[in-house]
């Protein structure tokens, strides 16, 4: 069985498993009460909902295994090792995005019957959706350094000042924002919507979602570094598509993190602007896995005739 | 091995390197290995137009721009001609 086919074939498992637990797992009591929904209204609307995201999944997998393939393709070489990382990030950003949101259905399902375990429930998601992003932009971020050091192109003085200040912005918002749900005055309390003690919060979710984004955001720019600097008219064209594709995904799943840290999950279906936001982000990192998949599938086909 | 001690492989790849850059050494080893039935090395100017047809061929199927093609090729066949004598004598 071809990579592809077996990536295909776990995504359509992890996808039907999905719809299977959002289908068949009790409503939500506090959404229906919210939206002053029946059951099967309250399933149908979470089916609409969750379709995007079984969506971007298919783009995620379907991504990861085309870039596995040219990885294999030109494994021997000297930029073998750094395109191998490439395909290992994303291959985490697939699995993870899927087994987080597979979770977090099963847990709030739970939190639903027995409502005490609601805080359980948040933490260990907010934790899943943190640690993902992390190994999966390191291990990009690894593969990105590679190949520039291979091409010896240096980060320039212009590129690092305007990615530090994008950063700064970044992490300041996120502070202000997150800082606003927690009770400053008293360190140790965990009556915020995080069920954490804000020390607890800015050690283990602030400052390691700011070090993860830092990471993702710098793969992008030496990403978009080697696109731009590479040879060959041909291999270029291509390289550009995959790094077009790997940008708009870095970008657009570092927002999705941004609004989903910053506005607290509340452990239930919220129909509000930030899903509505999301989804529109959804329309940018489908363009991006296309471009991914698109550049992987020419540099593949490059070294194949 | 032809002019300045470059082998005609290695001009090959020189004039590939323009249009696909670190792929192209893996791209000329495998149109002569599979094409030619030879060692990349072994390659001889009688055996450049050959490689010539198969590798447009091979590029016509990464880029639907003939342009690109017949400049690739173009370049090639320059060095299929004898380099120009430009020793002169005192």
């Amino acid at each position: 069985m071809s990579k592809l086919t077996q990536a295909l074939k776990y995504y359509g498992i992890l996808a039907l498993s999905y719809l299977a637990l959002a289908m068949l797992l009790p409503a939500n009591h506090a959404a229906q009460r919210d939206y002053h929904l029946s059951s099967s209204a309250y399933h149908a609307l979470v089916f609409l909902v969750i379709l995007p995201l079984i969506g971007i999944w298919l783009g995620a997998f379907y991504s990861y295994a085309r870039l596995q393939q040219y990885s294999e393709a030109i494994a021997d070489t000297s930029q073998g090792d750094d395109f191998q990382h490439l395909t290992t990030g994303f291959q985490w950003l697939a699995w993870g995005s899927a087994a987080t949101s597979l979770l977090s259905m099963a847990l709030n399902a739970i939190a639903n019957i027995h409502p005490g375990f609601i805080g359980f429930s948040i933490i260990v998601v907010n934790y899943a959706s943190l640690i993902v992003p992390l190994v999966a932009y390191s291990y990009i971020s690894t593969g990105a350094r590679g190949l520039n050091i291979n091409a010896k192109i240096s980060i320039s003085g212009y590129g690092v000042k305007a990615l530090s200040f994008g950063f700064m912005l970044l992490g300041v918002t996120f502070c202000f924002l997150t800082f606003r749900h927690l009770n400053i005055d008293s360190l140790g309390s965990t009556q915020n919507p995080y069920y954490l003690p804000p020390w607890l919060i800015i050690l283990t979710i602030i400052v390691p979602y700011l070090y993860t984004w830092f990471i993702g955001l710098l793969a992008a720019y030496e990403i978009y570094l080697y696109g731009k600097h590479s040879e060959g008219v041909l291999y270029q064209h291509a390289i550009r598509q995959l790094s077009f594709g790997v940008i708009a995904v870095i970008a657009s799943s570092i927002v999705v993190q941004y609004l989903r840290s910053a506005i607290p999950r509340s452990g239930h279906l919220s129909l509000n602007t930030i899903l509505m936001l999301i989804n529109v982000i959804y329309i940018f990192m489908a363009i991006g896995y296309i471009f991914l998949s698109l550049g992987a599938r020419q540099l593949r086909k490059i070294e194949e005739v | 091995m032809i002019g300045d001690g470059e082998l005609l492989y290695e001009r090959v790849i020189r004039v590939t390197h323009v249009y696909l850059g670190p792929a192209a050494d893996r791209f000329i080893a495998r149109q002569v290995q599979n094409h030619l039935h030879k060692a990349p090395e072994e390659l001889s100017p009688a055996d450049l137009l050959q490689l010539i047809d198969w590798i447009r061929i091979a590029v016509s199927l990464l880029t639907e721009d003939s342009e690109i093609i017949e400049e690739y090729a173009g370049q090639l066949e320059r060095l299929a001609r004898p380099a120009p004598h430009t020793k002169r004598t005192a």
